[in-house]
C-alpha cells in the first residue's frame, strides 16, 4: 500500500477524532454552564 | 455548529490538498507533507505564548482573574504545539539529516522555550491561593516572552543551522514556494489559528465554571 496515503488516513482520522472528542467537550461544558 | 463543521472540512481538505494536489519539493521528497503540520504548529507556539503574554500583562493592570484564565489557557496550549512541532520537526529532521535530534540551533532553541514554559507550568501547580498564583505566574510569562524572539527567530540566525530561515521566500524568489504547496500551506495555517482559538474558548469556559462551582459550594457550606 502508498505509504503517503496510510499516512494521509491516520492524520484524517485523528483529525476526525480530535474534532469528534472537542464537539463532545463543548456539549458537556455547555451543560455544565447551563447548570 | 455550522462553523465547527466548516472548520472540520476546512483542515479535511487542506490535508488531502497537501497530500493529493500539491506537488513534493524535488530536495524534500515525500518529506514534504511535514512542513503542513510542523510550520503551522510552531506558528501557533508563538502566537499562543505572546497571547499569554498580552494576557499577563492585562492581568497586571487589572488583576481580573479573566485574563489569568486567558494567559494560562494559552501557556498550556503554547506547550502542546511547541511539542507537536518538535515531535514533526525532529521526523523531518531523520528524514532530511539521518538524525532524529542532533542539537542543532533550532532544536536546541525549542529544548529551552520547552523548558521555560514548563517551569511556567510547574509554578502555577505549585501556587495554591487564586490571586497570588495568578500575580506570579503573570510576571513570570511576561519575563519568559522577552526569550521567545530571541529563541525563535535570532538565536538560529547567530549561529549556522542546518534548519531553513523562518521567513518563507515570495514567489519568484529562489526557494519560493510552488503555489499548491502555499495555498495547501496557507489553508493549514489559517486551519490550525482557528483550531487554537476553538481549544482556547473551551479551556477558558471550562476553568470558569470550575471556579463558578467551587464557589457556589463554597457559599452554601
Amino acid at each position: 500500500m502508498n505509504g503517503n496515503l496510510v499516512v494521509l488516513g491516520v492524520a484524517l482520522l485523528a483529525w476526525g477524532l480530535l474534532f469528534l472528542y472537542l464537539l463532545r467537550l463543548e456539549r458537556r461544558i455547555r451543560d455544565l454552564e447551563k447548570r | 455548529m455550522a462553523l465547527r463543521l466548516l472548520l472540520f472540512l476546512w483542515i479535511a481538505a487542506a490535508m488531502l490538498g497537501g497530500f493529493l494536489w500539491a506537488p513534493l519539493v524535488t530536495a524534500l521528497g515525500a518529506s514534504t507533507r511535514v512542513l503542513y503540520f510542523h510550520i503551522p504548529s510552531a506558528w501557533i507556539t508563538v502566537l499562543a505564548l505572546g497571547w499569554s503574554m498580552l494576557h499577563s500583562v492585562q492581568y497586571l493592570r487589572t488583576r481580573r482573574l479573566d485574563h489569568d484564565d486567558q494567559a494560562a489557557a494559552a501557556a498550556e496550549l503554547g506547550v502542546l504545539f511547541c511539542i507537536v512541532a518538535a515531535v514533526s520537526g525532529s521526523l523531518w529532521a531523520k528524514a532530511q539529516w539521518g538524525s532524529y535530534w542532533n542539537w542543532d540551533p533550532r532544536e536546541t532553541t525549542i529544548f529551552f522555550l520547552l523548558l521555560i514554559y514548563g517551569a511556567y507550568l510547574a509554578l502555577r501547580s505549585a501556587i495554591e491561593g487564586e490571586e497570588k498564583r495568578a500575580r506570579l505566574a503573570a510576571a513570570y510569562s511576561v519575563i519568559a516572552f522577552v526569550t521567545v524572539p530571541f529563541l525563535v527567530f535570532v538565536v538560529p540566525r547567530l549561529h549556522a543551522t542546518l534548519h531553513p530561515s523562518p521567513i518563507l521566500p515570495q514567489p519568484g524568489e529562489r526557494g519560493a514556494m510552488d503555489p499548491r504547496i502555499r495555498i495547501c500551506f496557507l489553508a493549514m495555517l489559517a486551519g490550525f489559528t482557528a483550531l487554537f482559538f476553538w481549544i482556547l474558548s473551551l479551556k477558558v469556559r471550562l476553568v470558569r465554571s470550575e471556579r463558578r462551582a467551587r464557589q457556589e459550594s463554597a457559599a452554601q457550606s
